[in-house]
């Protein structure tokens, strides 16, 4: 990070730093995050179109918080996989780590295809698998459709 | 833990095999012994969207067996006319029968009525999803056709987009070795990406072709399906692609002699009459394959024979 950076978003004593987020996806975070509850009195900072070596171009969030919870971290992980998350403590990153979609989604993603039951009856709730290992495909759990991860319908809490 | 027969998906070679040797073990046992293996068992058949040959063909299992068959073939007459939610009409059928064979036009409705029961649930057909009693007949067909489904060339030929029959089969296939398909259909009626997508890293190999013709002359099996009005939410679409193959006993003359001629039935006018009298023509022993498969579904699934 460059000095000009510092000036517009100065380091947190303490909390959670979501780096590397594509340039436009930074506000789709921040939107996920504050539509969590929990999330309703946190200090959040959220920088957009800085340079990257990476990117090309990036946006940044800085929340002054704990920890972020796993639901909201999965939740994440499906509108912005590969993003890092950097937990910060006295000033400095203490671990930080690449985010990726679970191998399993239940609840927080609504299938696409109209026709799937998951979608006209309340008890089947969507439910997703992940191919492989590495993969971003999905299968539904009623539709046996395969998905792209970008194609989900992300459900808001 | 209870079984049921819900995708090709759930099902590894092994579990597929282990059902067309237990058909065949149906198959060569005398009648009346076969008879006596369901004695008041009760089958409940509810079929939300018409069906004529899957449900007779499990009336027709389910008594040779010795059992009984109760259900509906059209909701206008049952509680869902009222407003029953699927899971609620689930829960009070389950209590009437021993098992249960659902048919529904939404993809996934199978997997959710397996999930509610807590009797066994066998899918006959969920949306363009799947239909996996009509695979594992199909498998069974093409077993006795062709000796074996490994290293088999199939052309499926028509509506590839929405026919839960390919579909099905399609996944079951990728599960041997050596498969060669044909895709012939119309540019609008291809098999889903989804599907193809599902082939990656498998052994199975497909090519998409419009030409029926030269998919006839490199196949052992040709698997013929209806164009399906009641899928196409525009019926011009419909009208555009409705005659697009029909296929004709003279179109088989240079085709190999082995070649079988498959379909699901219905059929409308993508076989014409004239192959019915042909060695070409599989399809109404597919039919017959049917039943002995489905007797063989109900035995496992009620945990009679393994």
């Amino acid at each position: 990070m460059n000095s000009k950076h510092h000036l517009l978003i100065p380091k947190i004593e303490s909390g959670i730093v979501i780096d590397h987020v594509p340039a436009g996806l930074g506000r789709s975070i921040l939107k996920l995050l504050c539509s969590y509850a929990g999330m309703a009195e946190a200090q959040i900072t959220l920088g957009l179109n800085y340079e990257s070596n990476k990117l090309g171009r990036k946006d940044m969030l800085k929340i002054i918080a704990p920890e972020l919870p796993e639901t909201i971290l999965e939740h994440l992980s499906l509108v912005a996989s590969g993003v890092t998350i950097k937990r910060v403590d006295d000033y400095q990153v203490q671990g930080k780590y690449s985010l990726q979609p679970p191998d399993h989604i239940q609840g927080l993603a609504r299938c696409i295809n109209p026709n799937c039951v998951s979608n006209h009856e309340g008890q089947a709730s969507a439910r997703f698998t992940r191919l492989g290992e590495t993969s971003h495909k999905f299968r539904c759990g009623y539709c046996e459709r395969v998905f792209e991860l970008d194609e989900l319908a992300i459900v808001l809490p | 833990m209870k079984n049921d027969l819900i995708s090709m998906n759930d099902l590894d070679l092994a579990r597929i095999e282990s059902y067309l040797k237990l058909a065949h073990r149906v198959e060569t046992m005398p009648r009346e012994e076969r008879v006596r293996l369901l004695p008041g068992r009760v089958l409940m058949v509810m079929f939300y969207e018409p069906s004529t040959r899957t449900r007779l063909s499990f009336e027709s299992a389910m008594q040779k067996l010795g059992g009984g068959v109760i259900g509906f073939s059209e909701i206008a007459s049952t509680s869902v006319a009222k407003g029953e939610s699927f899971s609620d009409t689930i829960l009070t059928c389950e209590r009437y029968a021993d098992a249960i064979v659902v048919r529904h036009p939404k993809e996934g409705t199978a997997r959710l009525a397996a999930e509610t029961a807590t009797v066994p649930v066998i899918n006959a057909g969920d949306g363009t999803n799947q239909h996996p009693t009509q695979t594992l007949l199909d498998l069974y067909t093409i077993k006795k056709f062709h000796g074996q489904v490994d290293n088999v060339r199939i052309s499926f030929v028509g509506d590839l987009k929405y026919s839960r029959t390919v579909h099905s089969l399609f996944q079951a296939l990728l599960k041997y070795e050596g498969v060669k398909v044909n895709l012939v259909s119309p540019e609008s009626l291809r098999l889903p990406k989804y599907l193809k997508l599902s082939a990656e890293g498998k052994q199975l190999a497909f090519d998409e072709t419009e030409d029926l013709r030269a998919a006839l002359a490199k196949s052992d099996i040709v698997y013929m399906t209806r164009i399906q009005a009641e899928r196409f939410a525009d019926i011009m679409d419909y009208e555009k692609v409705k005659n697009a193959y029909c296929l004709e006993a003279r179109m088989l003359a240079d085709a190999p002699s082995h070649l079988k001629v498959l379909h699901p039935l219905p059929r409308v006018n993508e076989i014409s009459s004239d192959v019915d009298g042909t060695h070409f023509a599989g399809y109404f022993d597919q039919v017959e394959s049917g039943v002995i498969v489905r007797q063989a579904i109900l035995l496992n699934l009620l945990g009679v024979m393994s």
